[in-house]
Order: structure tokens, then sequence, then C-alpha cells
């Protein structure tokens, strides 16, 4: 026992006993599990990871396609908006211009029916004219004219009328 | 220690000794002619064994009844040490993919070694077999010898389940080196094979046993000098040794660890 370095062989045997016995007890009931739960916790870590990675990016992606539905929604809106009012603007010029085309037509009509009428009137108050003066004629004339003179004023009168 | 260091002609470089040596043999026991007699240290294992199994057993209790246990208090302390292992020892050295095959192993010794150094530092065995100081089972030359023989065979294994038998030695030589470096090159190789385990047992050992002579030599003064006074400069410094010889129980429990698995990689993975 005096010297540090005596050889001792029970020791040495004690020793890989000793070793053995807690190796085999430790290295099935509590290294390996151990060692298995750590590399499993690592996995479930390392892709719950990788998961919520994935997942934040699919995320963003629908983020980014949802914002691109909606602006192309929102530029389908204004494109129906504008077609709208360009329609009804195009439906307001025609319905003016069909307006005023139609109004247009009714004065014409007016005044043809106006000019015909006023002529109608008009040759309407010449014989009528014609009748009475050839009646107030006939009144005061008829004693001093001979039928000859009746004739003849008759014919000169008609002449005048027609140069009118 | 002080009935030690009464006798005023005894040499205190014995004494020193004397208190970190093992014991005399206690029980002396025979098997099939094997020597298995029992002294300080082996009874020094046996409760740190103890202790260690009874520890690990406890801890890991979740971790044998559960898929994916959620460690809280001691067990998340145990497994903090155990994840260390894993990741800074195993990984690095033998490979993510052997890492189950050699954790065992690589646990058993960083686990063992570091509960004997632990129990060395207690003063507490000085009880077992009547006085004679706190001797540590860790700084004996045979247990440690003993480890790394563990060790040696283990990179001779792990090679041979590697490569198979003959891959394994051919491994120990780079292929692409010309005739002639081999005829020096392979006795180095088989020198650094025996090499490798020897200095592990002296490192460890050594280590171990340094701490304790430094204390019992800060300690002696007071008996040399049969003054007490002394004691009081003497206590200060062997509280701050005992720290250092905390650090020194880890480092050198890391130390073997980390060689051993180095080894058992290198054969596995033989980069040359």
């Amino acid at each position: 026992m005096e010297n540090l370095l005596n050889f001792d062989s029970g020791l040495m045997y004690w020793t890989w006993i000793t070793f053995i016995v807690v190796l085999v007890i430790l290295g099935s009931k509590a290294w390996k599990p151990m060692i298995k739960a750590l590399e499993n916790r690592e996995n479930f870590i390392r892709e719950s990871l990788e998961e919520a990675e994935a997942a934040r990016q699919e995320a963003d992606k629908v983020a980014l396609e949802y914002e691109a539905m909606v602006a192309k929604a929102r530029q389908e809106a204004q494109n129906i908006v504008a077609a709208g009012k360009e329609t009804a603007e195009r439906m307001k010029a025609d319905i003016l211009n069909e307006a005023q085309d139609k109004s247009a037509g009714i004065l014409k009509q007016a005044e043809i029916q106006i000019v015909a009428e006023r002529e109608k009137a008009i040759a309407e108050i010449r014989t009528q004219i014609v009748d009475i003066s050839m009646a107030a004629a006939e009144k005061i004339i008829a004693k001093s004219l001979t039928p000859e003179d009746n004739e003849r004023l008759i014919e000169d009168a008609l002449k005048d009328y027609g140069k009118n | 220690m002080a009935d030690h260091g009464q006798g005023t002609s005894t040499n205190i470089g014995d004494k020193i000794i004397a208190h970190v040596a093992n014991s005399d043999v206690m029980i002396h026991f025979e098997l099939f002619g094997i020597d298995l007699s029992i002294t300080k240290h082996v009874i020094m294992l046996w409760i740190a064994a103890g202790l260690l199994v009874t520890v690990a057993l406890y801890a890991s209790r979740k971790y044998r009844s559960e898929e994916r246990p959620i460690p809280s208090g001691f067990t998340n302390a145990f497994e903090f040490v155990v994840d260390f292992v894993r990741t800074s020892i195993l990984i690095p050295t033998v490979g993510k993919d052997h890492v189950l095959k050699w954790g065992p192993l690589v646990m058993s010794f960083f686990f063992l070694i570091l509960t004997m150094n632990f129990l060395g530092l207690m003063p507490m065995f000085n009880y077992i077999n009547h006085g004679h100081g706190g001797t540590t089972a860790t700084g004996n030359f045979n247990m440690t010898a003993a480890l790394a023989v563990i060790t040696f065979f283990a990179i001779i294994i792990a090679g041979i389940m590697e490569h198979g038998f003959f891959k394994h030695w051919k491994n120990m030589v780079p292929g692409d080196v010309p005739k002639a470096v081999l005829i020096i090159l392979i006795p180095i190789e088989i020198m650094s094979m025996f090499v490798r385990p020897f200095a592990l047992t002296m490192r460890l050992a050594a280590n171990m046993t340094a701490g304790h002579i430094a204390m019992l030599a800060i300690f002696a003064p007071i008996f040399i000098l049969h003054n007490i006074y002394i004691g009081i400069g003497s206590v200060a410094l062997n509280v701050g040794i005992t720290f250092l010889e905390i650090i020194v129980s880890i480092v050198q429990a890391y130390v073997f660890t980390l060689l051993s698995s180095v080894f058992i990689g290198q054969s596995i993975h033989p980069n040359h």
C-alpha cells in the first residue's frame, strides 16, 4: 500500500466486473432510452420547425394569391363600372340623338302640314272671294251689263287672278 | 489526520502517499485462482456504481415509459448532462449514426468516472479501513488501466464491427503511401495503439492523485512545525484547491471520455 504503482489485479477485475454491470443495466435502462428520446425530440423539433416554415410559406403564398385575387376583382369591378358608364353614356347619346331626330321630323312634318294647310286655305279663300265677288258684282252689275259684258268681265277678272 | 502526524520522526512523504494510496487488502477473496480481493478502492467503486445506477435509473424513469418525455427538475438536469455527452462528445467523434451503438459505453465511462472523481473529493472514506485519508478510486493506476483496457478493446471492436476483421487492421495505415514509409509507419501505428490507453491510464490517475497530494502537502506544515495557526492559511488555501479539484474532476472525466470516443470514432471513420 505504500507504493502508488502497486499492481492490484483485484481492483482491475472488480473494475471490469462493475463497469460491465453498470454498462449492461444503464445501457438498456437509462442511456439508450435517453439517447433515443433526445434524438426523437431533436427530430420532432426539426420537423416542427420545417412544418412551421412550410406553413408560413404556404400562408404567404395564399396571402399573395388572395391579394392578387382582390386586386383582380377590384380591377374587374372598375372595368364593369367603366363599361356601364360608357354604355349609359352611349345610350344617353343615342336617346338624345333619336329624340332630336324625332322632334326634327315632327317639326318638319308640322311645317309641311302648315304650308299645305295654308295653301289649301288660300285656295279656298280665293274661291270664296271669287264667288263673293261674283255674287256682289252680279248684284251690282246685273242690271247694266249685257251678258257679253258680263262674260268679258269674268274673263278679265280670271286673267288677273291668274297673274296673281 | 493529526494522529498520523504526531510522530516527529515520521517521513511526511510516506504519510502523504499512504493517504492517497489504496488500503491493504481488507477481505482476501479468490475465485478460480483469480485474485478478487476487496480493498478500499473496490468499495468506493461499488458505492459509485450503486449511486450512479440508482440516480440514473431514477432520472431516466420517464424515458422508459413515455414516447416523448418532457423532463423537469432533476431529470432535466440529468438530461442536460446526457445531452452534453451526446452532442459534444459522441456526435462529433463517432458520428450521428453510431451514437446509439457506442453511446452506452461512452456515457458509462463519463458518469462512472465522474461519480468516482466526486466521491474521492468527499473526505469520508478515511472511515473505511481505520483512517488513511480521502483517497480517490480513479487515482489508482490499476483502476484507470482497467478502464483504458476497455477503451483499447472498444477501439478494436468498433473497427472490426464497421469494416470487418482484416479491413480494420489495414485501415490503421494509409493506403496510398510508399512501401518504404510503411516500414516506419507500421511500428508507429502499433505503438500508438498501446500508447493511447497507456496515456489515458496515466492522465486520469495522475490528475486525480495530484490534487490530493497537493492538499496533503499544504496541510503538512501544521504537523511538521506543530503550529495550529499555520492551519488557518492551509485551510484557506485548500478550500481554493477543493474548488479547483471539482473542476479537475469534471475535466478529467470529460477528457478520458472524449479521448476514448475520439479513438473509437477514428476506428469507425479512418481518415487516412
